[in-house]
């Protein structure tokens, strides 16, 4: 139960970070930390931190630091936890290792609640407010989360809060589809105290940000208070912009690069409202092999979990402390007339996750997520799908598979599942959802498939472009590792980038997201609806008449038509004006017999077979003159009635 | 039962056998045409595993087969899998055997009213009339229709719970025709809980039953709402929600899957405007049930089977998810009708309708879905011809059935002025 332990561990030290501050002390911190990353890129990740010890609740009306919107969403919802990521571009886990902040393609969204007399359909309306609260403050189409695309996470997420009981409650949901542009950075720069005019926010310049081959922007908001006590608050925003640039694609000649190339633009001082202003610089591993002018001031070394990395750091403060405009830069020079192949590679990190979609056409598939352990022991997985409701999965065909890592093929080896949540979707209503744990041995890879039928849907419900595809939101896998190789997100208890320095703990939780997959759904013929309307109907008709026709009708004797005119023109004149007025003039040349289909053979039991004729043919006769007086004094009515 | 029956029967089987080993039965068990969102087999597996899983099978969208089902194959499905193919293909020659001994006694009936009949029809009209041969032709033909048609050989071979929903069914007019009232209530209690539409199939039960009296047909009705409500108890206990009826029952009522299938209502309600949603529904469940019913319930009032026929066919082209599987059944019963036959005038074209659309549908549904170069309306169009060819051939029957019963008593040949005349609807 290293769970229970952990927990333990988070309390005692956010009790200890409570009791050294004192109530209405706010700070503002900015982080910067560049690392370069393996295949000519490099990994800048801004981390804003604002952290506010604001006691009671009252107090959240008088915001200083803290955006207003943050403060007042605390007054309004029972939201103890946030976080929202929007990310455009993929994650290369294989070759860049881990982020320091998890993030999905698209808009991801996830929040904790916690308050008295919560209920699940409080929690429901709570979220869809919002979600389209940060609609608007952040520009996003989040107002499309609501309970047709969420879910409630059992097992792989978990409160980075104190959650005094257990009555908590989580919303997730995430959009692939959205694309994450100017209009996004923009708003999120202004929740910042210094805006983007001055600190290290004025390097997110929009055209450098999304030049990118990764950017992600990340909002987490958390309240910590001490133990049962609602009255003793810290609230804690951060804002993270995690960018991966290719070097190649910044048009220089080697593999120099500075924070002017990355940005546009030298940094033009600090956040005059920042307690702290650093930026951290990798110096060992793929760092080591460049030169930085000017040499970083300071270094620190941190080794977590048997994981050593070597950062260089400036602080801004100390730099700008003398007076006078200018910009600060740091460059990269790499060593000239490297080469490339030479390089050093990393070594994979210990579990890297990759999804794809089999089968063809439109009408079903199967989802492939594929986990790699490449460490020796085994370690616990836990997956989170969240299959959206216009794809039918079937859980009976979940299953996961084994590869050791030399194979090449998925033999018959399954996993037994350790862990199973299963709640199914339904159409236009629920997404279908989807947890499973289980322990992948070490140097293997597991493969876990679940077969998927594509829905076809109401014409009016597919996106404008309806053959662009529909996404599939990727899969959460996390992990628990037991050593800090590659890691190095930040600890639980932790508020600032440097908190994960030396932070050695007995495990670290891992979190990872596969990539989102696009399938095209069969589409209808979207100019067709008062076709299909019409056609559907005239085939309907065509049974509704004839069947009642028999149903209503009386059988009737005609004479052959060889009888009646031959000329066209004539006949299409009998076939008009015998539809009215037949009773009154009786066409010459021409004589009907109208005989009950079924004439009472009971009754007329005991006549003669060739008198019975005769006696018809005479009824016939008297029906031409006046049909309905036939009727009416037929010899047996209950001939006539249908 | 003569050796001939045997020897069908179990050519029958060893059809089944042989084809279910083949890959055209993995393949059969996932074409739209055979299996709906009702009958699949794969739908079944997941509600079975659901069950088992303890997840309401309910709470999700893709279960829509009635708790007792699930669970009376649960064991079955979880056990004994490969052996599923045998048992269901013993329960489709249970089909065709009941259907043969439903056609036996059906004949011997016809023969027994005919005898005091006969004085009545008219000199020329042999030819019309059931004879002592059709003690062994119609069974047997009833018999090879149903076990040697494609389309119930493949629905068999797809594991489709068709296959169970025919049986009950051949189940409920053998004891029709055999006079067993509860049986019967209860059987179509069962599948009206299943799938809605056998509700008309109330029409023959009470003409059978409840002939002359009003009041022996409101016992009736009461006795099939009190096993209506029996079955739904029952099926309540097995999973303990009411969450299966909307699973099932509104699930076909609000034709919430737009699957395509060889019906009539995919299409229309994928392309239906929002606001005339509802009152198409509600018109084109009225078409699948009521509207038919009554009209044809009073001219057929004597022949409660044709009437059963008739209904059985109508569900079969204008239910919500109709299935090849259910087009099978019906096409099995019309020997039945053998002397009808003469009159029926659009043999051929009914003949070509059902070649040419089965051929296309195959074809226009790897063009649209696989192939891209096709859309959905060219799959609608080979359904809508498919089901103009079914509504060709029931009114055919109709026809035909009213033309024999008036020349039965009138003679075939019907002169005016010592010319032939024509028989016509007015």
């Amino acid at each position: 139960m290293s769970w229970v332990h952990l927990w333990c561990v988070v309390a005692l030290l956010l009790a200890s970070v409570l009791a050294q501050t004192t109530p209405k002390d706010e700070h503002f911190h900015e982080e910067l930390v560049v690392r370069p990353l393996s295949g000519d890129h490099v990994n800048t990740y801004f981390q804003f931190t604002t952290r506010w010890h604001y006691g009671q609740k009252e107090n959240l009306y008088h915001t200083q630091l803290t955006p207003r919107v943050i403060a007042e969403l605390l007054q309004q919802f029972d939201v103890k936890e946030l976080h929202i990521g929007l990310t455009q571009g993929l994650w290369r886990y294989e070759t860049w290792g881990y982020p320091i902040v998890e993030a999905t393609s698209g808009a991801e969204m996830w929040a904790w609640f916690k308050g008295p007399n919560l209920t699940d359909e409080a929690v429901d309306k709570q979220w869809a407010q919002l979600a389209n609260v940060f609609s608007g403050v952040l520009c996003a189409s989040l107002n499309f989360v609501d309970n047709t695309n969420s879910i409630s996470p059992r097992h792989l997420l978990r409160p980075q809060f104190m959650p005094a009981n257990r009555e908590t409650f989580v919303r997730y949901a995430s959009l692939p589809r959205e694309i994450v542009c100017t209009e996004n950075l923009t708003p999120w720069k202004k929740l910042l105290p210094c805006g983007s005019a001055s600190g290290f926010a004025s390097l997110l310049n929009s055209g450098y940000v999304h030049n990118t081959k990764y950017h992600s922007l990340g909002l987490k908001v958390r309240t910590l208070c001490q133990d049962y006590d609602e009255d003793n608050c810290i609230l804690e925003l951060t804002q993270t912009a995690n960018l991966v640039y290719d070097l190649r694609l910044l048009e220089q000649s080697g593999n120099d690069f500075s924070l002017r190339r990355l940005f546009g633009m030298g940094l033009n001082g600090y956040c005059e409202l920042a307690t702290t202003s650093k930026i951290y610089v990798q110096c060992n591993e793929l760092g080591a092999r460049y030169q930085l002018v000017p040499l970083p001031p300071a270094e620190v070394k941190t080794t977590r979990g048997g994981y050593t990395v070597l950062y260089g750091v400036y602080d801004m403060q100390e730099q700008f402390q003398d007076q006078g405009e200018r910009l600060f830069n740091i460059a990269w020079l790499a060593p000239k007339g490297e080469v490339r192949r030479n390089r050093l590679k990393p070594a994979p990190p210990p579990i890297y996750v990759h999804r794809y979609l089999l089968g063809q056409g439109q009408e079903r598939g199967r989802i492939v997520t594929e986990v790699t352990n490449s460490h020796y022991a085994p370690l616990p997985i836990v997956v989170q799908e969240l299959i959206p409701w216009y794809v039918h999965a079937y859980l009976h065909t979940l299953n996961i598979r084994r590869r050791s890592m030399g194979r090449q093929e998925y033999g018959r080896e399954t996993l037994p599942f350790k862990l199973l949540h299963y709640a199914p979707g339904k159409q236009r209503e629920l997404p279908t959802h989807l947890e499973i744990g289980f322990l992948l041995p070490g140097q293997s890879s597991a493969l876990i498939t679940i077969d998927v039928d594509y829905l076809v849907l109401k014409w009016l419900e597919y996106p404008p472009d309806a053959n662009h595809g529909h996404y599939i939101n990727a899969a959460l896998v996390s992990s628990s590792l037991p050593m800090g190789t590659n890691y190095s997100a930040l600890p639980l208890e932790g508020h600032l980038f440097a908190h994960s320095f030396n932070a050695t703990r007995p495990s670290y939780v891992l979190g990872l997201h596969t990539e989102a997959l696009i399938v095209s759904l069969p589409t209808p013929d979207f100019s067709m609806p008062y076709n299909v309307i019409c056609l559907a109907c005239t085939v309907v008709a065509l049974a509704f008449g004839p069947i009642h026709s028999v149903a209503t009708k009386v059988i009737v004797v005609v004479r052959p038509t060889s009888a009646g005119p031959r000329n066209f023109l004539k006949r299409l004149k009998e076939k008009l004006f015998s539809r009215g007025g037949q009773e009154s003039t009786p066409m010459e040349g021409k004589r009907e017999g109208v005989v009950p289909d079924d004439p009472c053979p009971n009754e007329k039991a005991d006549d003669d077979q060739e008198e019975e004729r005769e006696g018809k043919e005479e009824a016939a006769e008297s029906l031409i003159a006046n049909p309905f007086e036939s009727l009416s004094s037929a010899a047996c009515p209950t001939v006539w009635d249908l | 039962m003569d050796a001939k029956f045997y020897k069908l029967i179990l050519l029958g089987g060893a059809v089944r056998f042989y084809f279910v080993r083949t890959p055209l039965a993995s393949l059969i068990s996932d074409r739209v045409e055979f299996a709906t969102p009702l009958n699949s087999q794969k739908r079944m597996k997941e509600g079975i595993y659901l069950l088992d899983q303890g997840i309401d099978p309910y709470s999700g969208d893709l279960v829509h087969e009635t708790p007792l089902v699930l669970k009376a194959l649960s064991g079955l499905f979880l056990n004994f899998p490969q052996w599923l193919p045998l048992i269901y293909i013993m329960l489709d020659l249970l089909t065709g055997a009941l259907l043969y001994n439903l056609s036996v006694r059906f004949v011997k009936q016809k023969l027994q009213k005919q005898r005091l009949e006969r004085k009545n029809y008219a000199k020329d009209t042999e030819q019309l009339q059931y004879n002592d041969d059709d003690n062994y032709d119609i069974p047997e033909l009833v018999l090879i229709a149903y076990l040697f048609n494609p389309l119930t050989v493949l629905s068999c071979i797809g594991l489709t719970s068709t296959v169970l929903s025919n049986l009950f069914l051949a189940l409920f007019l053998y004891f029709l025709t055999k006079g067993l009232l509860l049986p019967c209530i209860f059987l179509l209690a069962f599948e009206t809980v299943r799938s809605f539409y056998p509700i008309v199939l109330m029409a023959p039960l009470l003409l059978v039953f409840a002939r002359r009296s009003f009041a022996g047909g409101v016992i009736l009705s009461v006795l099939f709402a009190v096993a209506c409500l029996i079955i739904a108890a029952a099926s309540y206990l097995v999973i303990e929600s009411w969450s299966f009826l909307d699973g099932t029952l509104g699930f076909i009522f609000y034709f919430r899957d737009l699957q395509p299938n060889i019906g009539l209502f995919w299409y229309f309600f994928t392309e239906m405007f929002e606001h005339f949603r509802t009152m198409f529904l509600i018109t084109f469940q009225l078409n699948a049930t009521v509207l038919y019913l009554v009209p044809l319930s009073l001219k057929l009032r004597k022949e409660p089977l044709l009437l059963a026929t008739v209904l059985v066919a109508l569900m079969a082209v204008f239910r919500a998810y109709p299935s090849l599987g259910d087009v099978g059944f019906y096409l099995a019963l019309l020997p039945l009708w053998k002397r009808c036959w003469k009159y029926m005038a659009h043999g051929f074209v009914v003949f070509t309708f059902f070649l040419v659309t089965l051929s296309m549908m195959g074809t226009l549904w790897h063009l649209w879905i696989y192939a891209g170069s096709a859309n959905a309306n060219f799959y609608f169009g080979a359904t809508l011809a498919f089901s103009t060819g079914q509504i060709f051939l029931i009114t055919d029957l109709l026809f035909a059935h009213v033309k024999r019963e008036f020349c039965l008593y009138n003679g075939q040949k019907i002169m005016i002025d010592g010319e032939e005349a024509r028989i016509l609807l007015k």
